[in-house]
């Protein structure tokens, strides 16, 4: 099974009302967003007046790039299959993508806050969210569009499709050849994939010629430099314990990182 | 700390009966709530309008329930008007200000000294009171004067109704929109019926200076000249006529003073019409051959606002004897008035009142603007409070208006307000009116309150007829000190010698009685999930006495084109270009630019400037630019530019309500560009006194050095 979304551009106005909804449903700040609406043109495409809009969210990539980067510890975790009861174990970071369902999920508890994994998203489907704090991670945790698993597993759907006031926003199994989703990719709606990138974005768009031809000029992402990415990850992997222990301390202020790999290792002797 | 993980709302309890008013469409809502306070709303999934859809003002609801920085107390300024300090004071005494002070004016000038600028559903009471017991006929509702008034009086006009906006879009072959923005405009069930027609295979006309959210999903887009919609539809009509196009047997049969118009009009030939557009004449014979080939399952929207150029009335009698030509009255696809359950209409009295008074009326008892809607022309409300002729107006109660940003002129405005003896105003937030209050009184939101009942039909009108009632009960308690209209008016009136003439006394006793009318109560409507459904009519059948008046002798009579005409505009000057505004979807004019959501979705409004001419002048996407108008009157704040082949080279646009000015609304203060301060040039349109707010010019200002448009090259 692999959850899907499709939004249908010769249906959406550009109304934003998905974004709130969103907004309230989840507590999202706001600076942030976990899904949003850019307004493209009018512009001239292929000689005609164009102007469409990208209603964007996580793709929940069946080949995600952002999974790989979770620099946290991971764990073995049994998912099951809501609708079979199939269980698999696997190991997991703080981020991972979902065996059955096919949705890329975060497990904030352990999340460090360090924000590889939003770096690595081509499409900035990502954010740190810093009111959310705990002993793991003071400076906040990645959060982002969940296709409402939540929702959906109590038998809803999610917030913002819900409240669509143009129907355009298409939520089911892609697996699903019969489901409403999978005909639309028949009809030809399709991915926004990164330049040069094999990601597989299950968040797809379907529209008139011109006005995909519109949102593909315009917002196909190029792929992130994963190489600072990873070495972002790599310090709050080793530094975060290290900013916990000076942070108890009461040392406010700047503190090399030769003070904090000092004290990591220290911690790590005990 | 917070949780990490949001709890989300679906595990909430959901509480029915709330009725959105973050504008005036009013969906059906229902409340999700924690603890006491609300935490979403979500469209009622009992209703056959909005469903389960909301839009983002109505998502964005609880922002402005929840904002630090609504009204709270009632409140004296201390300093003067317009630059207020302000006092928080006792409702025992802001009301004892409130009733003595308009009792003053009443006694020393008469219930005419008294004018009242309401709006929105919680006005309506109040008005009734200074209207109908009092006695004042100075109301100018901005829904009427500065919007939708035109529309509905050119229909009664022509059809014998105002038309709403009842187009049965989704069985139409066509819908043809004069500068209608669905999409920047926002009405969820409406919405739904325009995509409707556009799934089942409409095709969609758009005509609009400007490549706008309906352009930009239309068959075909008609880049008009502003202000010459008029001969645009004239030249259609005379087109239709001429080939003979047009349905005869619905004219024989339904048309009244046909002849007359067909003459009238003959001079309209398409070469004619094109010039005084700019369009070519195959874009215009593509529009009216497309109709004519499709009729009469045809949507001719009569659009919603309308007070653009000072020529509407005309125009407004154009779009409605076009539907007529085209036989789209009662018909699939046409014109066709959906009919809704009754309920009562309790308010307060009309009283007799031994003097009679009516600015309208010149001194031979003829009325300046014969073709006015309900109340009294702003102009003439605001040139008599200014010249103290024929009589002087002392007293101003506002209430849900915001006329600074309403009304063109603000200077003017600020005149009337100025040489006032007391002004009142009543809202839910700041707004910059309310700096002109002398006492400022905070009211519930739509959402703790009760008042509006809603009533209507499925949307789509060929599905299986169903009507619905329901009535808005509050979703959450009221915080701080907020009153609700009815305890504010009420209390006044006892003040001012009325408490005998109070017809409910709480807003909760006004709802039931008018439920019962249709033999509901709230208890009934709360059992049913807050919207009662009952088995509807067929609407497609035509009224026997309905007929379509082409040519209408009593506006002739009254000294007015009796044949719809067209009257150009005044042209932008040299190094001018005309500014026309409309909506943004997350904005309902002014009054959600403090809301924390709706503004960080769209925090400013960019001003559109064709690309060509954007390179002439040396401007880029992005570059932040204020404005100065015809009048030398320059733009407070500043925007930003947007470049867009997507608009004529003679006017430039921006979204409308934004540049506040008043400090206390900490999050919409001073962003974006306040259009309505650059519409000094006041246009009165003569049939029905409505303004016209779309002949104003402007040039721009970079870095305080002011930039010409090359509009002519």
């Amino acid at each position: 099974m692999q959850y899907g979304m499709i939004i249908d551009l010769e249906r959406c106005v550009g109304c934003h009302a998905c974004t709130i909804a969103c907004k309230a449903e989840w507590e999202v700040p706001v600076e942030f967003a976990r899904n949003w609406v850019y307004r493209m043109g009018p512009e001239m495409v292929d000689g005609e007046m164009a102007s469409t809009y990208y209603p964007g969210l996580c793709n929940h990539c069946t080949d995600p790039v952002c999974v790989p980067e979770c620099p946290a510890d991971p764990v073995e975790v049994t998912f099951k299959d809501a609708k079979t009861g199939k269980t698999k174990t696997m190991e997991v970071a703080a981020t991972w993508k979902d065996p059955f369902d096919g949705t890329v999920q975060i497990d904030k508890s352990r999340c460090l806050g360090c924000g590889a994994c939003a770096d690595a998203c081509p499409y900035n489907a990502r954010y740190v969210n810093p009111d959310l704090v705990d002993d793991v991670s003071e400076d906040g945790k990645a959060d982002k569009c969940t296709y409402c698993k939540p929702r959906v597993e109590a038998g809803g759907i999610p917030a913002c499709v819900q409240t669509c006031i143009a129907g355009a926003r298409i939520f089911g199994d892609l697996d699903d050849p019969n489901s409403e989703v999978s005909k639309y990719v028949k009809k030809g709606a399709k991915g926004i994939e990164p330049d040069g990138g094999e990601l597989g974005p299950n968040s797809r768009y379907y529209g008139k010629k011109k006005d995909m031809s519109l949102l593909f000029r315009t917002h196909t992402p190029e792929l992130a430099d994963l190489g600072s990415a990873r070495r972002r990850a790599m310090l709050a992997s080793l530094a975060k314990p290290a900013i916990k222990t000076i942070r108890n301390l009461g040392l406010i202020g700047a503190v090399g990182s030769i003070l904090m790999n000092e004290n990591n290792t220290s911690e790590d002797k005990e | 700390r917070s949780p990490l993980e949001a709890k989300g709302s679906f595990k909430d309890e959901t509480v029915v009966g709330g009725i959105c008013e973050m504008c005036f469409w009013r969906c059906q809502l229902v409340g999700k709530k924690r603890g006491g306070r609300l935490v979403k709303l979500e469209g009622n999934p009992k209703s056959i309008d909005n469903g389960t859809s909301i839009c983002a003002r109505g998502n964005a609801g609880i922002k402005l329930l929840y904002d630090p920085d609504r009204l709270k107390f009632p409140l004296k300024n201390v300093g003067e008007r317009g630059n207020p300090k302000w006092k928080k004071i006792s409702w025992k005494e802001a009301l004892d200000e409130c009733g003595n002070k308009l009792k003053a004016v009443e006694d020393k000038y008469g219930a005419k000294g008294i004018c009242v600028f309401p709006h929105g559903s919680s006005a309506k009471y109040p008005m009734h009171f200074f209207e109908r017991t009092v006695g004042t006929k100075n109301v100018s509702e901005a829904s009427f004067f500065q919007c939708r008034g035109i529309r509905d009086t050119a229909y009664v006009a022509t059809i014998g109704k105002a038309p709403g906006e009842k187009v049965d879009m989704p069985n139409a072959k066509v819908i043809f929109l004069l500068g209608g923005h669905f999409g920047e405009n926002i009405h969820v069930s409406h919405i739904k019926r325009y995509l409707k027609g556009l799934q089942n295979g409409a095709k969609l006309i758009v005509v609009d200076p400007r490549y706008s959210a309906s352009a930009a999903k239309s068959d075909i887009w008609v880049p008009i000249k502003p202000g010459t919609d008029t001969a645009f539809l004239l030249g259609i009509m005379n087109y239709l006529i001429a080939t003979k196009k047009y349905d005869a047997d619905f004219v024989d049969e339904y048309g009244d003073g046909f002849e007359e118009f067909a003459k009238g009009i003959e001079e309209w030939s398409l070469e004619k019409a094109a010039a005084a557009c700019d369009l070519t004449v195959q874009q215009i014979k593509e529009v009216a051959d497309l109709l004519a080939d499709n009729a009469p399952n045809v949507s001719i929207h009569p659009g919603r606002h309308v007070s653009w150029y000072g020529n509407d009335f005309q125009r407004q009698r154009s779009l409605a004897c076009l539907t007529g030509l085209l036989g789209a009255f009662y018909v699939k696809g046409g014109w066709v008035p959906a009919i809704g359950p009754k309920v009562g209409k309790l308010s307060w009295e009309h009283k007799e009142h031994e003097e009679e008074f009516n600015l309208n009326l010149n001194s031979d008892d003829e009325l300046y603007h014969p073709f006015t809607p309900p109340g009294t022309p702003t102009e003439l409300i605001r040139d008599a409070a200014l010249t103290g002729k024929p009589h002087p107006i002392k007293g101003c109660v506002i209430w849900g208006q915001n006329p600074i940003q309403t009304i063109p002129g603000q200077e003017k405005m600020k005149n009337v307000l100025r040489q006032m003896d007391f002004v009142m105003c009543v809202d839910v937030m700041p707004t910059d009116i309310t700096m002109w209050a002398d006492i400022l009184l905070p009211e519930v939101s739509y959402l703790e309150r009760y008042d509006y009942i809603k009533t209507g039909t499925q949307w789509d009108l060929s599905e299986k007829q169903q009507q619905f009632i329901s009535a808005r009960m509050p979703l959450v308690s009221p915080l701080f000190e907020r009153k609700d209209q009815v305890f504010i008016t009420n209390e006044i009136a006892k003040r001012m010698g009325y408490e005998e003439d109070i017809p409910v006394k709480t807003a909760k006793d006004m709802v039931e009685k008018n439920l019962e009318v249709a033999g509901l109560s709230l208890a009934q409507l709360k059992k049913e999930g807050g919207i009662h459904i009952q088995p509807g009519k067929n609407p497609y059948n035509m009224p026997d006495d309905f007929e379509v008046v082409f040519f209408n002798e009593d506006i002739e009579d009254a000294g007015f084109p009796g044949v719809p005409t067209y009257k150009p505009v005044e042209e932008p000057p040299a190094g001018f270009a005309r500014l026309i505004y409309g909506r943004v979807p997350v904005h309902t004019f002014n009054r959600t630019q403090n809301n924390v959501w709706l503004h960080s979705a769209m925090p400013t409004n960019p001003v559109w400037l064709n690309d060509e001419l954007a390179a002439k002048m040396g401007l880029k996407d992005g570059d932040e630019v204020g404005f100065i108008n015809q009048d030398g009157i320059k733009s407070r704040t500043t925007t930003i530019v947007k470049t867009t082949p997507g608009i004529r080279k003679d006017c430039v646009y921006m979204g409308h309500g934004y540049g506040s000015a008043n400090p206390l609304m900490t999050v919409g203060v001073g962003a974006g560009v306040d259009d309505t301060s650059l519409v000094t040039k006041i246009a009165v349109d003569p049939e029905t006194g409505a303004n016209g707010m779309r002949n104003n010019f402007v040039k721009f200002i970079k870095d305080g050095k002011i930039i010409n448009i090359p509009t002519a090259a």
